[in-house]
């Protein structure tokens, strides 16, 4: 029986929900093996009893303060110790800052195969094979890993967080934390974060992004209440970043964030293939732009060809009655 | 100080690729630099620039004509191009070449994109610095020299992290990293007079299996067709609550 491992992301405790998905993809290739959640740093611990509930079968903890700040080479030691003790067949991180930097040591340290951006993961007959975008998603491959293990960064929304029936019962393993001082040769100094009551723009379910025919950084308070009434993460196209009209965290694209979710807005956005890159695998695209052949309009399930100013408000003002009711 | 910068020609970012299931068709498609490539290379000769007597080698990996983007990094001011000849191997396989060269001729210094644009794969800076047993940056935004340590900031979600990095290192580039220069007349001519130095993964001691690609990949797709969308009309009030009811009772995303 394959075991799966997954690494589950935490902040200080807090679980992201992107766990809960890597879950439930690593349940669907580990066919009846065990399913393992590994979790580093301090406050690690703490996530076990959320990752029981999502259907770990096994919770691998480095619970240390030697963890506090990351290393990329600190935690690809951990991690690579448990993956010579596990022998999972595949590894499982979901696309973020963090696996952007790890996952690419991790595969070449164990011997394993990376394989990025996964939109696809399933097992059949002892092999698995995976789903990933390429070329900005202008194409996608159906590829098998060439060597074991398969570690597989997965987008987030991807797979859907399943309840355990019965939930895990097993003691929380501990994971060793060799502290080798080679490994501090790359060492986080600081994390600066700005607290948002919005959700993380990558992970959200729903995204309204604004573009440049928004015209100014203040008009985009349209975008904002819209966002802002939905629960929604904003986001922007690189016209209207490089223009200045909203932060480069907020882009959506080749060159900025990917994202996949149920429901994205695109407001004034024209639709360049570079902004396609990053949000053509949501389930359902909304275009609202006054140019009635705006390429946008192409990918899009629901179009209003109109003016923003009058028709997003209109918008925000229905999902507040609807949301309210 | 030694600098050396790994780089990629790519499809362009707009070009169009027709996709069939057993491969790609890029007759006649424009390859370019990969974007974060640039920003690799204008931080590699910045930091040539900033310390006297440095030198700057420009390393690629691909089939004959891939030495192009060589050209372009001479008119910049790289003082030496290496073109490893191997054609159909991915990133694992471009960084095990790279490593070969680095491991004979060590640089304190190693910049790279954080992705080409093509595989997107976002394997080889990590494999790089695994394979030279040297720490790695990924995505940096902003490098600064200080000593033997160099200090990068990176976005993270809701922010960004600032890390120390021991040289000699790999850092691979974002955007935003530096605004890449273009070549001046000068430095087209004097490129003109540089001449990439050829390779094989065999000359590098590598056989078969160090170039074995990371996926075994059994069809490709293009994109999925979409059937064309519902355009939802009226004036202002009319639509938005029409788009309303749409995404509540067809869709149901709301």
């Amino acid at each position: 029986m394959p075991e799966i491992l997954i690494v589950a992301e935490h902040r200080n405790g807090v679980l992201k929900k992107t766990a809960g998905e890597l879950l439930a993809a690593a349940s669907t290739l580990a066919a009846g093996g065990k399913v393992l959640a590994a979790v580093l740093g301090p406050g690690a611990a703490a996530c076990a009893g959320e990752l029981y509930a999502w259907g770990a079968d096994a919770v691998l903890a480095a619970d240390s303060p030697a963890l506090a700040n990351y290393s990329s080479l600190r935690w690809t030691r951990v991690l690579a110790g448990a993956i010579a003790a596990k022998k999972p067949s595949a590894v499982l991180l979901s696309v973020s800052s963090l696996s952007r930097d790890l996952a690419g040591r991790l595969a070449a340290r164990t011997g394993g195969s990376l394989a990025s951006d996964c939109t696809g993961l399933s097992a059949a007959g002892g092999a698995t094979t995976l789903v990933r975008p390429i070329l900005a998603g202008r194409a996608s491959i159906t590829a098998s890993p060439a060597a074991s293990p398969l570690i597989a960064t997965v987008r987030p929304n991807v797979f859907t967080p399943q309840k355990a029936a019965t939930p895990s019962t097993a003691s929380v393993e501990t994971l060793a934390v060799e502290e080798n001082p080679a490994d501090l040769r790359v060492l986080v100094k600081e994390v600066a974060t700005v607290a948002s009551t919005r959700p993380e723009l990558a992970e959200a379910a729903i995204v309204v992004s604004g573009g440049r025919s928004l015209g100014s950084a203040d008009a985009f308070k349209i975008v904002y209440d819209l966002a802002d009434a939905l629960g929604a993460a904003p986001g922007a196209s690189r016209a209207a970043v490089d223009a200045g009209y909203a932060p480069h965290s907020m882009q959506v694209g080749q060159t900025g964030k990917t994202v996949a979710p149920a429901l994205y807005f695109a407001i004034g956005i024209s639709g360049a293939i570079q902004h396609l890159a990053g949000m053509r695998t949501s389930k359902y695209i909304v275009a609202i732009n006054s140019d009635a052949n705006a390429p946008i309009f192409k990918l899009a399930d629901y179009g209003i060809v109109g003016d923003l100013f009058q028709v997003v408000p209109a918008l925000t003002e229905e999902f507040k009655k609807l949301l309210k009711a | 100080m030694k600098i050396a910068v790994c780089v990629k020609q790519v499809p362009s970012t707009t070009a169009v690729i027709r996709v069939a299931p057993e491969g790609l068709d890029l007759s006649g498609v424009e390859l370019v630099l990969s974007p974060y490539d640039e920003y690799a290379l204008e931080e590699g000769l910045k930091a040539k620039d900033a310390n006297a007597g440095s030198t700057l080698t420009v390393i690629t990996v691909g089939p004959d004509g891939a030495a192009k983007v060589l050209e372009h990094a001479f008119a910049l001011g790289a003082d030496e191009g290496i073109h490893v000849k191997a054609d159909g191997i991915d990133a694992r396989g471009a960084a095990a070449c790279a490593a070969a060269l680095l491991k004979a001729a060590p640089a304190d210094l190693i910049f790279c994109g954080r992705q080409a644009i093509d595989d997107d794969s976002w394997l080889f800076p990590g494999t790089l610095g695994e394979l030279l047993d040297l720490p790695h940056v990924t995505a940096a935004v902003t490098f600064t020299l200080s000593g033997a340590e160099a200090v990068c900031k990176r976005r993270i979600e809701g922010g960004e992290e600032t890390l120390v990095v021991q040289l000699p290192a790999v850092v691979s580039a974002d955007k935003g990293l530096n605004e890449p220069r273009s070549p001046t007349l000068k430095g087209r001519l004097a490129a003109k007079k540089k001449q990439a130095v050829v390779k094989t993964p065999a000359d590098l001691g590598l056989d078969e299996a160090a170039l074995a690609p990371a996926l075994a990949v059994q069809s490709y797709a293009p994109p999925p067709a979409k059937s064309p969308g519902k355009m939802v009309g009226g004036n202002a009030a009319e639509a938005a609550k029409e788009l309303v009811r749409l995404l509540r009772e067809e869709a149901k995303v709301i």
